[in-house]
């Protein structure tokens, strides 16, 4: 099997990335708006989740390293102010591959939650 | 005072990770464990480390296992550098075998044109059973550059027999060859930093091509 990698990416359909681990579409969703840091990306999640994902920094670290490996993101250049910020951290962004993957993954789950509405597993508002 | 020792032991637990990964992500993961505990002390005191620790450990039992199976069959992986390193302790042991061997009948049958070579393979012996474990261990456990551990390696195992020699040989026994013992020496150190250069050389060719 062709090993999809960050040169190939362009060519490859965000649909053969799904389905995301929870992890991956967990670290896609907080990049999703600005570009982060390990640390910041684990508090996003923790916080976005209301703590009930706590990323550690194995299973964390080893999505950023697949991602970066798949082009789904990259390593930012940019540095903060080093007065602001430690500069030896590195930060992460969402590639315009990465974006349609998210997309991709948001519309396949979206879909999940039209099924289960649709089977009354799930009310108009949300609640089961 | 936890704050300090904490992620030092997490570093330390990081050596479970293979080492292309910790390499890369191992100073960050170190950091973010770091940040976490910081974050947990002041909001919950040591309750708040300990809560820190479990989902660390958890987390490494978890990502371990999953990483080196990612990794496995990857160009420096921990099989792949297993396998060559077997070959080479395999291939080190027999040299020395075979020049224990070749010394043993040279010395039992007095085959004078062996015995010219009695004091370089006395040295290869000695010392290729030593420095290749040292090489051997040092190359499993550190990053040190290969070919320069086994230079130094061997240059401090040969060193320092040939100078105590040297210094107390006379003393002990008074037909005492200095001069055999010293080239002794230097042959065993350009023998095996030769094997290993050679070695080098071949992983060297494999990876390029």
């Amino acid at each position: 099997m062709a090993k999809k990698t960050a040169q190939s990416s362009n060519q490859l359909r965000p649909e053969s990335f799904l389905p995301l681990t929870p992890a991956m579409f967990h670290v896609l969703l907080a990049l999703a708006d600005k570009e982060r840091h390990g640390y910041e990306i684990m508090q996003e999640v923790q916080e976005r989740t209301a703590g009930s994902v706590r990323l550690g920094p194995g299973t964390l670290y080893g999505s950023i390293k697949r991602m970066l490996s798949d082009g789904l993101i990259e390593e930012s250049d940019d540095r903060p102010d080093p007065e602001l910020d430690d500069e030896r951290r590195r930060y992460y962004r969402l590639s315009d591959f990465g974006y349609r993957v998210a997309r991709a993954e948001s519309q396949r789950l979206a879909n999940l939650v039209s099924s289960a509405r649709a089977k009354k597993l799930l009310s108009r508002t949300g609640g089961v | 005072m936890e704050l300090r020792v904490s992620p030092r032991v997490y570093r330390l637990l990081l050596l479970a990770y293979p080492a292309d990964f910790r390499r890369e992500y191992g100073s960050q993961m170190t950091q973010v464990f770091r940040d976490c505990c910081r974050q947990q002390v002041q909001q919950a005191g040591t309750l708040g480390l300990l809560r820190v620790w479990f989902q660390a450990l958890r987390d490494l039992v978890q990502t371990v296992p999953y990483e080196h199976l990612d990794n496995f069959g990857k160009e420096n992986s921990v099989m792949n550098n297993l396998r060559r390193d077997l070959v080479a302790a395999v291939v080190c042991f027999a040299i020395v075998l075979m020049a224990f061997l070749t010394l043993r009948y040279a010395r039992a049958n007095q085959v004078g044109s062996l015995l010219l070579f009695g004091y370089a393979l006395d040295a290869i012996v000695v010392t290729g059973l030593i420095g290749n474990l040292i090489v051997f261990i040092l190359a499993r456990v550190t990053r040190f550059n290969q070919l320069r551990t086994a230079f130094w390696t061997f240059l401090i195992i040969n060193a320092v027999p040939a100078l105590i020699l040297a210094l107390i040989g006379g003393r002990i026994d008074p037909q005492f060859n200095l001069g055999g013992v010293l080239i002794g020496y230097v042959v065993s150190f350009l023998f095996w930093y030769g094997v290993h250069w050679i070695r080098t050389q071949k992983d060297r060719r494999q990876i390029e091509a």
